[in-house]
């Protein structure tokens, strides 16, 4: 057993959101941290992956015991305005079906959250969705 | 000086009461010892007058499945569906590191298995001792 390499949670989350959207829509993807400028008027998706409380699971010190981990990813979707939400509610149901209480490498998913509408989109111009994943992951030592 | 937390304690359980070994993915346990009062008060006293009498123990392990089936962890929470069970279990938790511990054999009475939507499964097994208690704390 070895500590939780949140990295590889990370890549595990955001790999499978970058495998659907590669598919047919192709939808381009944005993660933390990477420069993007939006083409005016396109639909796009950013996601935010973070973890949050880690709590003790079991008795045990530094080997043989358990912690649980938390997180959220935060996936915005961007339509364009001013021409309804349907759009924009598709691609958040590709996003939803994709995490919706599935168990991916260790990693369980909770119902998604949304998708909510974001009544000040960021960068403005775009009809804005938010769509909130929280999962969890269990570390063994 | 020290003081501990409780994710430094741990439980070892043997069916065959020889030699304990590790119950898994453990998250709590409790022991009470308890020890009758006889009393001894007499006739004219003012102040009744007690005596110790016989000393007993029940607690409760409480663990997260696991499925797991390659130590005692499984032996243990199948336990009390054993038949003929003769008592001489040996029970071992620890408070700190694998010096501090408190040793008895003992009978599990109860086990708890529940499973909660959005939850880790728990299993919680109550028990009394048997015989001795050995306080090595």
């Amino acid at each position: 057993m070895a500590a939780a390499n949140l990295n590889t949670i990370r890549a595990t989350i955001e790999g499978r959101l970058a495998t659907e959207l590669a598919a047919s829509p192709v939808l381009p993807v944005v993660f933390h941290n990477m420069p993007y400028t939006p083409t005016p008027n396109s639909s796009w998706v950013q996601c935010q992956v973070g973890f949050g409380t880690n709590e003790y699971l079991t008795m045990g010190s530094t080997s043989g015991a358990s912690n649980n981990i938390i997180g959220i990813a935060v996936i915005n979707v961007f339509t364009p305005a001013g021409v309804g939400s349907g759009a924009n509610f598709t691609i958040a149901k590709r996003i939803r079906d994709l995490y919706n209480r599935i168990n991916v490498s260790g990693v369980h998913f909770d119902p998604p959250i949304g998708p909510e509408v974001v009544a000040s989109p960021a960068p403005e111009g775009y009809f804005q969705t938010q769509v909130r994943l929280t999962f969890e992951t269990f570390e063994d030592l | 000086m020290a003081f501990y937390r409780g994710q430094e304690g741990s439980v070892k359980f043997d069916d065959a009461g020889t030699t304990a070994a590790a119950i898994t993915s453990t998250r709590a346990w409790t022991l009470s010892v308890e020890k009758e009062a006889l009393d001894t008060t007499t006739l004219g006293d003012t102040y009744r007058a007690n005596i110790g009498g016989l000393i007993s123990g029940s607690g409760t392990v409480e663990l997260l499945y696991t499925a797991s089936s390659a130590d005692e962890t499984n032996v243990f929470i199948e336990r009390v569906n054993t038949a003929n069970d003769d008592g001489t279990a040996l029970f071992e938790l620890y408070l700190y590191s694998t010096t501090k511990k408190i040793t008895f054999d003992g009978v599990i009475t109860s086990a708890e298995y529940s499973a909660t939507v959005g939850e880790i499964e728990v299993i919680t097994c109550n028990f009394v001792t048997n015989g001795a208690i050995t306080l090595d704390i």
